[in-house]
């Protein structure tokens, strides 16, 4: 354990899975696990968290769930992003580099 | 939004599947995890330990889960209802008077509706409503009913028809009897006259054949029928090769080009069948422009309105009645929709209103006993609020339980009350049969689509009004004051039985201003049956017969068909004596206009007019009118004989003053005397009223019929035994005669007497019905109210009695406590009440307001009723026995 892991910050849990899921369509377990593979370990995603979120997002209509094989054979729940999760992701993406830029700036300039 | 609540509504309806799937998803993980810790070189067990303490708690992720899907709303509100079930079922007694109560206010509600429905809201059946206008003529005369809907003549027809350019068609139509004869019994059916272009205007096409073409508005090209689908199914059997048969109508034959659809029915122009229409020479001489029988039709232009082609056919009959003085001067023209035209009936119009109000304050006083009902047992189920709140269930929570059981209901009572109301119109259409028109208004009550929405939201409507109180009573009081109050059998605080209080004052409020209403309209219908009617009118069986055929024009032939029917009828066994007349008592004669010897002649329009019959010889002697002075017609008075005349007595009193009228000699303007011929007056009789609901005595003319023939003819036999049991005998009188002819309106007198109210009686027993259902309602409520102090003070009671209290004391306070209630409630209502008697008035055109003795007995029943709803349950007090009432609880 070479870095010392964060919890997320409130709402960004739901942009991570998005972010993940505009690559491919992928089982929760696999999100958790590529989320902290992307982020070399720094974010710990809250397991029991992740499956509420993913529900949240079904019902807005922004991922959609469908049964699959998982690579070991195994049937599993895969969620793919929809055409307004797509819009969605966008939209969360841009909000969130402007947010960082202005905390960025905040920080340099005090 | 409504895709989120499909996603909800879809996750509680797979609840099953959803679960499993959630289950399986998470197991999944978990195992992924596992193996991922084992692949790092953990034992299995610690593996399965690192996952799971990694993932936190499964059970709180999945209550996230269901969360997160919006289960819990939808979830709820099922635990709700099927709690609500559970509770209701537990008490089926108070579940079952609930319901009843709350179905029997909303059939009353659907049922009355579905009369408005039929009335006032449902749009005619033909194409675009809104489009097809009634033209008729406005009658200048100041006393002339409904003067801006009076039938057209023929010549102001064709001249709208030429000069108008608002229509894209106008079309004429006679509305008349025809006569049906061949094969089957004759048979008198209500038809019209009508112009080619009437269906078209309509809208609406034969369902089979076709309509009119517009040669066949010619003379001797006029023989086609079209046929009403009822009348098809009903005397031809729905004979399909009928097209192109001939039939007799009136005695002639007429060849069958169409049938219509069976939803085209307009009740207020209501006919069986349909032929030509043709005007003949006589139709189109100027001086028939005053003969005003015609019912016009049109359809707007594309662009044009209701508005704007009234103005333009006011316009053209200002030009006509400049043209034409002696026949249009002053009279108008006007335009309304079929829909407006047919409810401008004001009356019908009125009386549907105050029914539909006397039923709406009916479902508020259900409404009140629930509310009431609802609060007892709120705190009979104190205990369980208590306890329920105690274990973490909010106020809201608990208040919205309540509500739900209140819609439970309202729902179950809806239900009830739609098959209720099924049953409540067939029951009420029957009523409508006082004559042919209401009988037509009859088919149109009937409960469909829009009356069942109605019943829909009324039920929402009453869930949400009585469930309010006793929910917001809920959702105030907190989980300490429960404990507090009523733990053990104490009173209940306060607060609710001033609410309780104050609903039963508010129901006795409203039942004595609905039994005064009831009382106004029943007080003037006993009055009228009260009164004397002039004559016997038990055991009288009467008849018409109207014989259509060119061969009846004759008067020579009216005469010979009338005095042979008579014959036969004298002859039948069973009856006593037999008469025919032109017209019946309370069948709303028709009037002549007369001059009196002796006064100076007066401008044609000043005559005096007043009703006449022209009667057979036996007429005094079988309907048992007082012959006061002079003789009764014998068969030697003729047209052949100097002209005779009896007139009654109120006729002797206004045009002879005390002089003897027997001797004198009067002239009747019927329209084939117009020669000078004097009558001499021969008797006086009694008077005999015209119509139910007549205050006056009007004066009466009598003429022989042997003198005055017609082809209307009533025939009134005086039986020995029940007269409907003659029925047969008399129709086969008829046809003894001739078989071809219709014998139509087979009454009794006493029917026709209670015929002649049109409908006033019916009201009067509505109103009276509903004011009845109120009172029982509102006693139940008293009674209920009551009962509970006297239930929840038991202890008390009986701590009085064993304190030495008198029993009868006991008695006195209950039932004091109870009359107060009741006294404020009565107070309220005949405050109210004042009022009422003006506004019916002011209502109905023809309503006479006697006294107002009528507002009396109201109270007084409402005053009795609430003390008999006091006694039961103070008796019941008196009789507690203080060992048992310490014992209690």
């Amino acid at each position: 354990m070479t870095a010392q892991r964060i919890d997320l910050p409130q709402g960004t849990l739901d942009l991570l899975i998005l972010r993940t899921l505009g690559l491919q369509p992928q089982h929760g377990w696999a999100i958790s696990e590529r989320i902290q593979q992307i982020s070399s370990d720094v974010l710990r995603v809250q397991q029991g968290s992740l499956y509420p979120a993913l529900h949240r997002l079904e019902r807005r209509g922004w991922i959609k769930a469908r049964w699959g094989t998982s690579d070991n054979n195994r049937r599993a729940k895969y969620y793919e992003l929809t055409k307004s999760g797509r819009r969605q992701l966008e939209a969360e993406k841009v909000a969130w580099d402007k947010l960082t830029a202005a905390v960025a700036q905040v920080l340099g300039t005090a | 939004m409504l895709r989120d609540l499909w996603f909800r509504v879809r996750a509680l309806l797979r609840r099953r599947s959803v679960e499993t799937e959630l289950d399986e998803e998470l197991r999944f993980h978990l195992e992924r995890q596992v193996e991922k810790c084992e692949q790092g070189g953990l034992s299995r067990g610690e593996a399965q330990r690192r996952a799971s303490v990694e993932f936190g708690g499964l059970e709180l992720a999945k209550e996230e889960c269901r969360d997160a899907r919006g289960l819990r709303l939808l979830e709820n509100l099922f635990q709700d209802v099927r709690y609500g079930m559970r509770v209701l079922r537990k008490s089926p007694g108070f579940t079952t008077v609930a319901i009843l109560t709350l179905a029997l206010g909303i059939a009353a509600n659907t049922t009355i509706f579905s009369v408005v429905n039929a009335f006032l809201l449902r749009k005619p059946p033909v194409r675009d409503p809104d489009r097809v206008m009634v033209v008729s003529s406005v009658n200048p005369a100041k006393d002339a009913y409904a003067p801006d809907r009076t039938p057209v003549s023929a010549l102001d027809f064709l001249d709208w028809q030429a000069q108008s350019h608002s229509f894209s068609a106008m079309a004429a139509a006679d509305f008349e009897d025809f006569t049906l004869s061949g094969g089957l019994a004759p048979q008198r059916v209500a038809g019209a006259r009508v112009s080619s272009s009437f269906f078209q205007i309509m809208g609406v096409a034969p369902a089979r054949g076709q309509a009119f073409l517009p040669e066949e508005n010619e003379w001797g090209h006029d023989h086609s029928v079209v046929l009403s689908d009822e009348l098809w199914k009903e005397r031809f059997g729905g004979d399909s090769q009928i097209l192109g048969r001939l039939i007799k109508v009136n005695g002639q034959n007429y060849n069958v080009v169409g049938i219509m659809p069976g939803t085209f029915h307009l009740w207020d122009f209501e006919a069986q069948l349909w032929v030509p229409l043709t005007f003949s020479s006589d139709d189109l001489r100027p001086r028939s422009r005053s003969s005003r029988l015609l019912r016009v039709f049109a359809r707007l232009k594309p662009g044009m309105d209701e508005r704007r082609s009234a103005a333009e056919m006011q316009t053209i009959a200002q030009r006509l009645a400049q043209e034409h003085k002696d026949t249009n001067e002053a009279w108008g023209a006007s335009v309304k929709s079929l829909q407006r035209y047919s409810t401008a009936d004001s009356n019908s119009e009125t009386a549907t209103t105050f029914l539909m109000a006397a039923v709406g304050f009916v479902l508020l006083i259900a409404c009140t006993n629930l509310a009431n009902l609802m609060l007892a047992r709120n705190s009979a189920r104190h205990r369980e609020f208590t306890i329920r709140s105690a274990l973490g269930a909010g106020r809201f929570r608990l208040a919205r339980q309540l509500f739900t059981e209140c819609l439970l209901l309202s729902f179950g009572g809806g239900a009830l009350g739609a098959l209720g109301a099924f049953w409540g119109v067939r029951a009420l259409r029957v009523q409508f049969n006082w004559n042919e028109y209401a009988q037509a208004m009859a088919k149109e009550v009937y409960v469909d689509g829009r009356a069942l929405f109605f019943t829909l939201a009324v039920s929402l409507g009453a869930g949400i009004l009585f469930g309010l109180v006793p929910t917001i009573q809920i959702a105030r009081r907190s989980a300490s004051d429960g404990l507090k109050e009523g733990g053990r059998g104490t009173t209940a605080g306060p607060e609710r039985q001033r609410l309780q209080r104050m609903l039963v004052v508010g129901q006795l409020a409203l039942s004595l201003f609905l039994l005064v209403g009831a009382g106004l309209f029943v007080e003037g219908f006993l009055e009228e049956i009260r009164a004397s009617v002039g004559f016997n009118s038990h055991h009288l069986l009467t008849a018409t017969v109207w014989p259509r055929d060119l061969k009846y024009l004759d008067s020579q032939r009216q005469r010979q068909f009338f005095e042979n029917v008579l014959q036969h009828l004298t002859n039948l066994p069973g009856v006593q004596s037999a008469a025919g007349a032109t017209d019946l008592p309370y069948n709303f004669p028709g009037d002549v206009s007369f001059t009196v010897e002796g006064h100076p002649g007066t401008k044609p329009d000043d005559q005096p007019k007043c009703a006449w019959f022209a009667v057979s010889p036996g007429y005094l002697e079988t309907l048992q009118v007082p012959l006061l002075q002079g003789r009764e017609f014998t068969p030697s008075d003729t047209a052949d004989v100097p002209p005779v005349a009896i007139v009654n007595k109120a006729f002797a009193k206004s045009f002879f003053g005390g002089e003897n009228p027997i001797g004198r000699h009067i002239r009747l303007d019927l329209d084939d005397h117009k020669e000078n011929s004097w009558s001499e007056v021969v008797g006086i009789v009694g008077n005999v009223k015209e119509f139910l609901g007549q205050v006056k005595p009007r004066p009466q003319i009598f003429v022989p019929f042997a003198a005055h023939p017609s082809q209307l003819m009533r025939f009134i036999v005086r039986t020995r035994t029940e007269p409907t049991s003659l029925s047969d005998s008399l129709r086969h009188a008829v046809w003894a005669v001739d078989p071809d002819q219709a014998v139509t309106e087979i009454r009794t007198m006493d029917r026709v007497i209670e015929d002649s109210a049109s409908g006033d009686n019916l009201m009067a027993e509505m109103m009276g019905g509903f004011a009845l259902l109120a009172l029982v309602m509102a006693s139940i409520g008293i009674f209920g109210v009551l009962s509970y102090l006297v239930e929840q003070r038991t202890q008390e009671m009986g701590i009085r009695l064993a304190l030495g209290a008198e029993p009868a004391g006991l008695l006195r306070f209950v039932i004091r406590k109870g009359m107060a209630i009741v006294g404020v409630g009565t107070g309220i209502g005949v405050l109210f009440s004042l009022a009422l008697p003006k506004l019916v008035a002011a209502s109905f055109d023809n309503f006479r307001f006697h006294s107002l003795w009528v507002l009396a007995p109201a109270p007084i029943v409402v005053l009795t009723v609430g003390l008999a709803a006091c006694y039961v349950p103070a008796r019941r007090a008196m009789r507690v026995d203080p060992m048992v009432a310490l014992r209690y609880e």
